[in-house]
């Protein structure tokens, strides 16, 4: 039964088991438990026992049967099928922003999803057969092609079983949004999704517009949104740009003041234009846990004055640490979601396995192009791209992750690693999203070990398994 | 079991009967039941003898004011008692199937016995084909079913068919199904509606096997838990709030919150001071407000995972009251009394009061009289 271990930073050792259940140690009890593990004290042996850490010799049918339960609950979402389907229908937008990879101006013409592939991607989406569907639209700016996000939804929803649950998103600077669109979002139960980066100064010098005034236009959006479509109807993602480093304090607070009940701490991915501008715009992984750290510790001030706020990349972690059921967050799925539970059909005609593989194809790399829109779900799941990213992300075969202590809640993200390394045949250990993740973990396990009741009691309610988390 | 006085008819027999009234049963006769009919003067006990003279042997009367239309009694003519198996005012009704058991709890509220019971099985039929009308749910209980195999799922195939609206509740320690014939015999092609509720008392084998007195018991009910879950049967977990158990309660609870989130419910419960309780009085005998803090810890994991639970047998004045709106006014109607603590208490009529027995043996923490300004409801 493996059993894996990890020092962490304040001095504690962590423990993992194949169920993903894990206890701490100080280290002289932890040489023990290597050692001698029956000297332990008794009610440890059972905490430990429990939690699959330990076994006398054979594991006895009933816990090797409770185990292979476990196991299987926590790989549903994996096994599931494609459940979030992306459709780019257009790369204009309204903003210039530095760090963007893809998006280009209002008057630009060819870059737009032509009819007959806009179909033939909702058809491929019809074919799939997982439960939960969502449906997200991308850009770009999907809103200045309202038109064909429009001709989508309809499209998809009548082919649909009348009882299927299909959630559709937009992400938008909502710039564009107008009672009509607000009108047609509420009666399709159409979800907003928008980026708001902290603060008016901030926002605006990261989104440039003609007008320096998407801050002030995004907010407009949203009350519309909220107004008419509903008060739930609006999330918000930020974008931690090199300008953001030194104020987590500030955009935690604007998200409050904007009335969030969510926030996603999110790192700038480092390649497409942001990779040419990299000594501009790039910064460490140090840089950017310094800025989390700070971050969450501002979302956990605000909770402790009894507002709701949750910080999203941390309940992301906290699911697969805490959960038995997991999320389906892409980038830690093992084998990659990417690919097997998304895929992006690109207004060029191509479908890919995630969003940042089509901004991988604007530089130029169109090496995970799985194939093009129109391709049975059954073609592109044979694909080679998608042999290949199964292949570069299961931890259970590569070196680097065989002996990690987060084994079970991780996975390399070989998208990522495409971008970074030219390939995704890196060891995991070398590439940015590795050392940001071990060291995220390590500080969420740090927080958890010295937790009070009221904050150990948030984690876990963080940790619970919900749609917003899942599609982030 | 509830016993009654009465004075009863010799022909009264051995058999299963329907207690009826003098007026009501001749529009209830029929060749294939046996009745008690409750007489209420000499000339109507002579009635019956007359008709027992020609001829119907299914007939016996019987002189209690203990008895009401409609119970299902039995007569143990040995003992010279009178049984009342099911009576329709009750809100719990329960059939015992056998007194044997593969376990022997510490706290056992009724010890098992060794002898051959299956005539059990067939008095439960019996039983189940005399009622004129349906519970809302019935217990099956021993010792332990599953030993019936074949039996129990005769008893469950019968509900089924007779009394489709009824529920069925088990009360096993699911060892037996880690057995693949027995599975076989009472869970395949099983359509009555069964809800299973299954014991366990700690988060490793040392501990659980401990409670119940029996080594591999840990590995045999988790084992079953799993094939009952497979089977997609419903499940109630129960833990009784013993020494053993408090002092693991918490970690007991994230086992059961991360391994066993199938379960429709958990119920904690406490202790019947009955049977082997008694025997083992230094690990059946708690005070639980002084173990306020673990059941707090517990409900915190218990909330965190939203596991669905029930504090059942538990006074109101035992617990904290955050636990309250989880606790159940549970003890059977004939086991349940209230101390003279309770005269003038506020959360009287929310509260589970006491099992009848807890003179004889203890009460589950100082009883207290609260009062309408310590209640926050």
């Amino acid at each position: 039964m493996p059993v894996r271990h990890r020092l962490l930073p304040d001095g504690h050792i962590v423990v993992t088991g194949a169920a993903g259940d894990f206890a701490f140690f100080d280290s002289e009890e932890f040489d023990r438990f290597r050692t001698f593990p029956h000297r332990l004290d008794l009610r440890k042996q059972a905490d430990l026992r429990a939690r699959f850490l330990l076994t006398d010799g054979a594991m006895s049918r009933g816990m090797q049967r409770l185990l292979a339960s476990r196991i299987a609950a926590k790989r549903e979402t994996v096994t599931a099928g494609p459940s979030l389907h992306i459709i780019v229908p257009t790369l204009q937008c309204a903003h210039s922003c530095q760090y963007c990879q893809v998006s280009r101006s209002l008057d630009d013409n060819g870059h737009t999803m032509s009819l007959s592939d806009l179909n033939a991607a909702c058809d491929t989406i019809l074919e799939s057969k997982s439960n939960q569907l969502t449906v997200e639209f991308q850009g770009g700016d999907p809103l200045l092609r309202f038109d064909l996000v429009k001709h989508a939804i309809l499209r998809i929803r009548e082919g649909a079983a009348a009882n299927r649950r299909i959630r559709f998103v937009v992400a938008s600077t909502l710039h564009q949004l107008d009672d009509a669109m607000c009108a047609f979002f509420k009666e399709h139960s159409v979800y907003m999704s928008t980026s708001l980066d902290g603060p008016r100064a901030l926002h605006n010098a990261n989104r440039p517009t003609p007008g320096r005034n998407a801050y002030e236009r995004t907010l407009a959006g949203i009350q519309l949104a909220r107004e008419k479509i509903g008060a739930d109807a609006v999330a918000a993602l930020m974008t931690t740009t090199k300008a953001s480093l030194a104020f987590p304090e500030a955009i935690v607070d604007e998200y409050v003041r904007q009335g969030f009940r969510e926030i996603f701490l999110r790192p700038l991915s480092s390649y497409g234009f942001a990779k040419r501008n990299q000594n501009l715009l790039g910064y460490s992984v140090q840089d950017f846990l310094n800025f989390y750290r700070r971050g969450l510790d501002r979302v956990m001030y605000w909770n402790q004055r009894g507002l709701e706020l949750r910080e999203v990349y941390a309940s992301i972690l906290l699911n697969k640490m805490l959960s038995t059921f997991d999320a389906g967050y892409v980038d830690l799925q093992s084998p990659t979601g990417a690919g097997s539970s998304v895929l992006v059909y690109n207004y060029d005609g191509f479908v890919y396995p995630s969003d940042e593989a089509r901004m991988l194809a604007e530089t130029g790399d169109r090496s995970l192009r799985m194939g093009r829109i129109g391709e049975s779900l059954n073609e592109l799941f044979n694909s080679p791209v998608r042999q290949q990213l199964v292949e570069a992300s299961d931890v259970r075969f590569m070196s680097d992750c065989l002996d990690c202590a987060y084994n079970l809640y991780c996975s390399p993200n070989p998208v990522d690693a495409q971008a970074q390394h030219g390939t995704m045949n890196v060891a995991a250990g070398t590439t940015e999203h590795c050392q940001r993740h071990t060291a995220l973990f390590d500080a969420i396990f740090s927080t958890l070990r010295t937790a009070d009741e009221d904050t150990s009691a948030l984690l876990h309610e963080w940790a619970q398994v919900r749609e917003t988390c899942a599609n982030a | 079991m509830r016993r009654v006085s009465a004075d009863l008819d010799e022909r009264c027999g051995a058999r299963v009967r329907r207690v009826v009234d003098f007026e009501g049963f001749a529009a209830q006769w029929e060749p294939s039941l046996h009745f008690l009919v409750r007489v209420q003067s000499p000339d109507e006990r002579r009635s019956i003898e007359d008709l027992q003279h020609t001829g119907l042997d299914n007939l016996a009367w019987v002189v209690s004011d203990q008895l009401e239309i409609g119970d299902i009694v039995v007569a143990r003519p040995f003992k010279g008692e009178l049984i009342v198996l099911l009576r329709e005012a009750d809100t719990h009704h329960a059939l015992l199937l056998t007194n044997r058991c593969n376990s022997n709890c510490l706290m056992c509220s009724q010890p098992p016995t060794k002898e051959n019971d299956d005539w059990l099985v067939e008095e439960a039929l019996e039983t189940i084909r005399h009622l004129n009308w349906h519970p809302q749910t019935i217990g099956l209980t021993g010792g332990e079913p599953l030993l019936l195999g074949a039996g129990l799922r005769r008893v469950l195939d019968v509900i089924g068919k007779s009394l489709p609206q009824t529920a069925v509740e088990v009360l096993t320690n699911g060892r037996l199904f880690a057995d693949a014939s027995v599975v076989q015999e009472v869970l395949s092609g099983l359509t009555t509606k069964v809800r299973w509720l299954v014991p366990l008392y700690g988060h490793a084998n040392f501990l659980h096997d401990f409670v119940v007195q029996a080594p591999g018991a840990f590995d045999e009910t988790i084992d079953g838990l799993l094939t009952l879950q497979e089977h997609q049967q419903e499940i109630q977990l129960r833990s009784v709030l013993i020494s053993p158990v408090l002092e693991v309660l918490p970690e007991l609870a994230l086992f059961v919150a991360r391994n066993l989130p199938f379960i429709r419910e958990w119920a904690l419960m406490g202790c019947e001071p009955i049977g082997f309780a008694l025997a083992n009085r230094d690990t059946c005998e708690v005070d639980l407000v002084a173990w306020g803090t673990t059941l707090q810890q517990t409900r915190r994991v218990l909330r965190t995972y939203r596991i669905p639970h029930v504090w059942m047998n538990t006074p109101l004045c035992a617990l904290p009251q955050p636990l309250w709106p989880q606790a159940q006014k549970s003890i059977s109607d004939w086991k349940n009394v209230f101390a003279p603590e309770c005269e003038g208490c506020v959360a009287r009529q929310d509260c589970s009061g006491l099992f009848a027995w807890h003179e004889r043996g203890w009460k589950p923490a100082p009883l207290r009289t609260m009062e309408t300004s310590e209640v926050n409801l």
